[in-house]
């Protein structure tokens, strides 16, 4: 009985003083802002931080995973990088860019004396090299798909064109590359940011192949390079001296944990042992306390989760049905009472954040009309209607949520709902196979475009798995896709959604949110719908407690003074040579950043 | 002996065999595959990956393949790490989980036999209830509650301990802790149970008679007859680690073996999930197998055929 | 699962056969006086009839309304173990969850008995090279983590309840055999078996008329302390995901959900976690008890 009682005392302390967040925010809310736990700054100048689940690959072509793509991008640095806050493409390793007026040519022009870390010039051949690669059928990268603007790319991927020299990608010269594409594509800048438009070193890749991203092999050429890597457990990165803006990136090392289980990552955060717990690894149940603390910080996330029914079968193929359990669901109570606010009731498949897009008015809570159109297919009150079955994979948050949606189709259609919880694998294969009512979704988009998720539901589309199909919908895409007058493409988009809201294959249920803690002595993470954080413009501030204000973002020039003569005095053994070139202006005040269409 | 040893060794081929083909099959027939994705795969990708694994061949051939490369110990590359063999996954995570399984162990038997020992030279006794009912009380508390109050109360209340993590002595306290408890328990009610089946044997009585100090009688002679139970079970203790060390390593952030056979299987990653089973399978069967060795040599009673 | 073997070396294979039936009165007598298996048994008794019981209990919440807008909230008088975060009471998830708990440790139990008796009866009987070839599959089994085996029929098979029990028993059953076996092989030589056979009796009426009924002393103490092994191992998979289908929710799954949110919510793992605790010391109370009252050796100790 000793050790039952031992137990029994522990709980009864904690029932005593209380939860342990609540706790610790009475007794410091006598010293000004609160922090959650330790706010000790590390010893040396070094950022440790939650990368999230083991990444399958730091493979810049084959990488998918938010975690992956988090390291990609600090390893390495495409043609443009996206502005932490505004998300604007700035210039990355190209510094300047033309367009042509119908917007199918692009023109990059890279930054003199480029290297690779080990020293190997970097040149625009690289690039078309890389993009190959990624195109390149037998590559079997899963994210190709992210270059199919680019002309003949898409027949090339699919191994129907098989001369790469259709592929509109060419190299007049080393700092020259000349992108052609099939279509307008706005937004094609943004993706120059992202994981697949990443070059790989091909003297690297061609020498070591599938393993040449292990530690020892890995040549990259962002501002970090791998020092080493412990399986399911952390990644170590060093400065990289060949960096062509190494003068202003501000750590010595970063140590990116692989840690995946929320509940630790945060008890982690709280004990000190991480700077940075990112976003999607704070556990929601503890979102609404933490919203007390001055380190814990929240904004819109470019994501929305909902529910996709299986318009196959019946009685979904009916689309009253379809719009009865779209009418029954209670966004608000979901988001404001059981998510205690934490998330945004959504009635629309696109987020928030695109500034000419005018969204079609959401779907919202109406147990009349939806009982009304349950009538009208024929099943009033529920009579007779199927018991089905909401899918999802299993979560404790996801699991939550489908139970409040079967309570509230029970309570407001009348129709018996069950619950089919499935592990990862089962899952995937229910929904892209389509063996399915309803299942949980959400979609996270790429870049700042309603079309990324817009064309998830295309017919016939790999996302789609609903089996909804719509020619109506699918040619206001594709007239979308070539408009070249960004206020009609955006017209024809929202026509495109609430066509799609109005027949009810899917349930958008909330918006998601960014929720992460970020010590207050880490100074330049940023919040932005993307969920992009540069690792480059992020310091640790030791003397955060003096002045500047705790979530201050942007490097004020007096901290950057400190920060270098800090770097300089510690930390020998990370501080490589002088870049190549010598120290440059930062980006912002770089060259022209070419003509951007937007 | 050696002809005992041999023998089993022997066996250990169609054993493994057996468990090849049963989770080679089970695996397969599971619903999914590993390359599906939350976001889609274009399907020539997807092509090219079934291809270059093989996957694209009639299984029954698929099997011979597999077969005969694991006599070879070769598993190749994970499906969901492309970048890693299975070889070289299982020799670094067991590395770590060896590590975690053994320090529980050895905390198990540390304080188990001890608290058996006192429990059965006292008893019927209030020092022997309590320590009984400690040690059920122990196996009654499932580990992944266990490790979250522990986090709780050493690492985020009193900040004597880190939460997580396996870096440095300190940060094996909590996991190593938390595997432990059942075992203390459970050696604990082994080594009662035999102390108090040796301690009435005629030997010791004779050798009470003799009038050896109760020390000697205890420690020189009954002990060892007196943990056989406990060297018995070290064998299923450790498959029982085995799924404890699931459960620590997740919640401790112990980048171990365990959390792979699960993900495995939920991310059907085949050629992962037959590494980590085989690797297991072989792993508890030598283990048995020196637990039957351990076993005569201390009991001279017990003659292995 | 050999994750928890409960089974102490007293009931170990090899060791003397259970009490004769006349001796069947003695046992009683001596359980009744045990001060620590009695009030388990009562303990058990009481979860149980709450558990039956449950859906007619007048007063008890029903375990599936939720009140989203009241979330989680302490203990109160009108919720005795509060509430969860969808509001739901609390109490009324443990009594219910109890059901399951405690259905799905008895019948995983009984699956694994069933088979385990068999085939450790058949094999011990049979001998020879059946014997051999039964006891080497039994072998292979044991070698096999056997967590993978579980989740893998889990996966394969969906997951209901049914599949829950069959998946539990069947991984329990392995150390049943082996015990059965070795009782067995003791009761074979003895004279009521010859006895039998003279009289013309059949070998599976020998087998299951005369000599698994022989065997129910050890047999009784293990299934005892297998129905506190299978409903860990429950909860175990409840922790990986893999448990009953929401909205139900055994001790198991309220415990690793609740233990998720433990400094926030303390209540949620404190109430069915005790449930879950109490009710695994009160089945290993009782089992040791009966050891105690139907090992023979004990009593000759103390006669």
């Amino acid at each position: 009985m000793l050790r039952l009682r031992r137990v029994l005392l522990v709980a009864a302390a904690l029932l005593a003083t209380g939860c342990a967040p609540r706790g610790d925010a009475v007794r410091a809310a006598a010293h000004g802002p609160l922090y959650f736990g330790d706010v000790t700054p590390p010893r040396a100048n070094v950022l440790r931080y939650n990368n999230g689940a083991e990444p399958e690959t730091i493979d810049p072509g084959l990488a998918t995973g938010q975690p992956d793509g988090r390291l990609v991008r600090t390893l390495f640095e495409g043609l443009t990088v996206s502005d932490p806050r505004t998300l604007e493409p700035l210039p990355g390793q190209a510094y300047r860019w033309e367009r042509s007026a119908d917007g199918l040519t692009c023109t990059f022009h890279l930054r003199p004396g480029l290297r690779w870390s080990d020293g190997t010039p970097l040149t625009a051949r690289d690039f078309v090299w890389s993009w190959l690669r990624v195109l390149r059928p037998e590559t079997g990268a899963k994210y190709g798909g992210l270059l199919h603007p680019v002309a003949g790319a898409e027949a090339f991927n699919r191994g129907e064109l098989k001369d790469e020299a259709k592929v509109g990608l060419a190299a007049p010269d080393e700092s020259t590359l000349v992108v052609r594409l099939a279509q307008p594509t706005p937004y094609f800048l943004h993706l120059t940011s992202l994981p697949p438009c990443l070059p790989a070193p091909r003297h690297v890749v061609e020498r070591w192949q599938e393993r040449w991203t292990l530690p020892g092999h890995i040549v990259s050429n962002g501002a970090f390079v791998l020092a080493t890597w412990r399986q399911n457990d952390r990644f170590e990165l060093a400065r990289n001296p060949r960096y062509w803006d190494a003068g202003h990136v501000r750590l010595d090392r970063v140590t990116a944990y692989s840690i995946e289980d929320l509940n630790t990552a945060t008890n982690l955060y709280k004990a000190g042992a991480l700077d940075w717990n990112t976003s999607g690894y704070v556990p929601s149940p503890f979102i609404p306390y933490l919203r007390a603390y001055s380190d814990f910080r929240s904004g819109p996330y470019q994501a929305v989760y909902f529910y996709s029914i299986s318009v196959t079968r019946a009685p979904f193929d009916d689309v009253w049905v379809r719009r009865a359990l779209n009418y029954a669901v209670d966004r608000n109570a979901i988001a404001r009472d059981l998510l205690k606010g934490t998330r945004e009731p959504w009635g629309n498949l696109t987020p928030r954040g695109y500034p000419d897009y005018r969204r079609p008015p959401g779907l919202s809570y109406d147990p009349e009309k939806a009982r009304a159109c349950l009538a009208r297919a024929g099943y009033p009150g529920g009579k007779g209607f199927r018991r089905i079955a909401i899918l999802f994979n299993t979560s404790e948050d996801h699991k939550r949520i489908a139970e409040a949606i079967q309570a509230m189709w029970t309570r407001v259609l009348g129709i018996p709902v069950e619950l089919q919880n499935m592990e990862w694998g089962s899952y995937m294969q229910a929904s892209t196979a389509l063996q399915y009512d309803v299942a949980r979704r959400s979609w996270i988009g790429d870049y700042l475009d309603p079309g990324t998720f817009l064309e998830i539901m295309r017919t016939g589309d790999g996302n789609n798995r609903t089996g909804w199909r719509d020619p109506r919908y699918d040619r206001l895409l594709r007239d979308a896709a070539v408009e070249l007058d960004a206020a009609r493409r955006m017209e024809q988009l929202a026509a495109a959604e609430s066509l799609l809201l109005a027949d009810g294959p899917v349930i958008p249920i909330y918006h998601y949110a960014t929720a992460e803690l970020v010590k207050p002595y880490v100074r330049g993470v940023h919040q932005n719908a993307l969920d992009t954080h540069p690792l480059k413009d992020i310091w640790i501030d030791r003397g955060w407690r003096r002045g500047a204000p705790p979530l201050a973002g942007r490097a004020t020039p007096e901290d950057r003074r400190s920060s270098i003569v800090r770097v300089a005095g510690t930390q020998p053994g990370f501080a490589g040579p002088p870049p190549a070139g010598g120290p440059r202006p930062r980006r912002a005040a770089d060259g022209p950043p070419g003509t951007a269409s937007r | 002996m050696t002809a005992f040893v041999l023998r089993r060794l022997l066996l250990f081929v169609p054993t493994l065999w057996v468990i090849a083909t049963l989770t080679f099959f089970m695996v397969r027939l599971a619903p999914g595959g590993p390359f599906n994705a939350e976001r889609d795969i274009p399907q020539a990708a997807r092509e090219q990956l079934m291809r270059q694994y093989g996957l694209d061949r009639p299984l029954g051939e698929q099997y011979v393949t597999f077969l005969a490369n694991a006599v070879r110990l070769d598993f190749g590359p994970s499906y969901k790490f492309p970048t890693r063999q299975v070889r070289e996954i299982i020799a670094e995570g067991f590395r770590v989980s060896a590590e975690l399984g053994g320090w529980a162990l050895l905390v198990a038997v540390l304080l188990g036999v001890p608290i058996g020992v006192i429990a059965a030279l006292r008893q019927n006794s209030a020092l022997d209830a309590a320590a009984m009912a400690a040690a059920l009380a122990g196996v009654s508390v499932p580990n992944f509650v266990l490790g979250p109050l522990l986090v709780l109360v050493f690492s985020l209340t009193l900040y004597w301990l880190p939460p997580a993590l396996w870096q440095g002595p300190e940060s094996r306290v909590l996991p190593v802790l938390t595997l432990a408890t059942a075992y203390v328990a459970y050696v604990a009610r082994l080594t009662r149970a035999g102390m108090l089946e040796v301690l009435r044997q005629d030997f010791i009585r004779t050798a009470r008679a003799k009038g050896l100090p109760e020390r000697r009688v205890v420690f020189q002679h009954a002990l060892k007859l007196g943990v056989l139970p406990v060297v018995s079970y070290l064998g299923p203790a450790a498959a029982g680690l085995i799924m404890g060390s699931l459960v620590v390593e997740q919640i401790f952030a112990v980048p171990g073996l365990g959390r792979y056979l699960v993900n495995g299987a939920f991310n059907r990653d085949y050629t992962l999930v037959m590494g980590v089973v085989l690797f297991y399978a072989g792993f508890l069967m030598a283990l048995n197998l020196l637990v039957d060795v351990a076993y005569a040599w201390l009991d001279p009673r017990v003659e292995l055929r | 699962m050999s994750a928890l073997p409960l089974a102490r070396p007293a009931v170990e294979p090899d060791t003397a056969p259970g009490p004769p039936a006349s001796l069947w009165s003695d046992a009683w007598r001596r359980l009744r006086r045990n001060r620590v298996a009695v009030p388990a048994a009562f303990f058990l008794a009481f979860v149980s009839m709450l558990a039956l019981f449950a859906p007619w209990l007048s007063g008890l919440a029903d375990p599936a309304a939720q009140d989203l807008r009241l979330g989680a909230t302490w203990p109160s008088v009108a919720h005795w173990f509060g509430t969860d975060e969808l509001g739901r009471d609390a109490f009324a998830r443990v009594v219910y969850g109890g059901r399951i708990s405690l259905l799905v440790g008895l019948v995983g139990t009984l699956v694994s008995l069933v088979i385990g008796v068999s085939w450790g009866a058949v094999a011990g009987y049979a001998g020879g090279k059946l014997d051999e070839l039964m006891m080497r599959v039994v072998d292979v089994l044991y070698a096999l983590p056997n967590i993978f085996l579980v989740i893998l029929l889990l996966v394969f098979f969906s997951r209901s309840l049914l599949m829950l029990f069959v998946a539990l028993g069947l991984v329990q059953w392995l150390t049943m055999a082996r015990i059965v076996r070795g009782q067995v092989l003791s009761l074979k030589q003895q004279t009521f078996v010859e006895a039998a056979r003279a009289l013309g009796a059949t070998d599976p009426s020998i087998v299951f008329r005369h000599i698994v009924p022989n065997t129910l002393g050890p047999v009784i103490v293990y299934t005892t302390l297998t129905v506190p092994a299978v409903i860990l191992q429950e909860a175990f998979l409840s922790f990986l995901g893999l448990g009953v289908q929401p909205p139900a929710a055994s001790w198991g799954t309220l415990v690793s959900d609740g233990a998720r949110v433990l400094a926030l919510f303390p209540w949620l793992v404190l109430f069915p976690g005790l449930a879950l605790s109490l009710t695994l010391l009160a089945f290993n109370f009782l089992g040791d008890g009966l050891r105690d009252a139907l090992d023979p050796q004990d009593r000759r100790e103390s006669a």
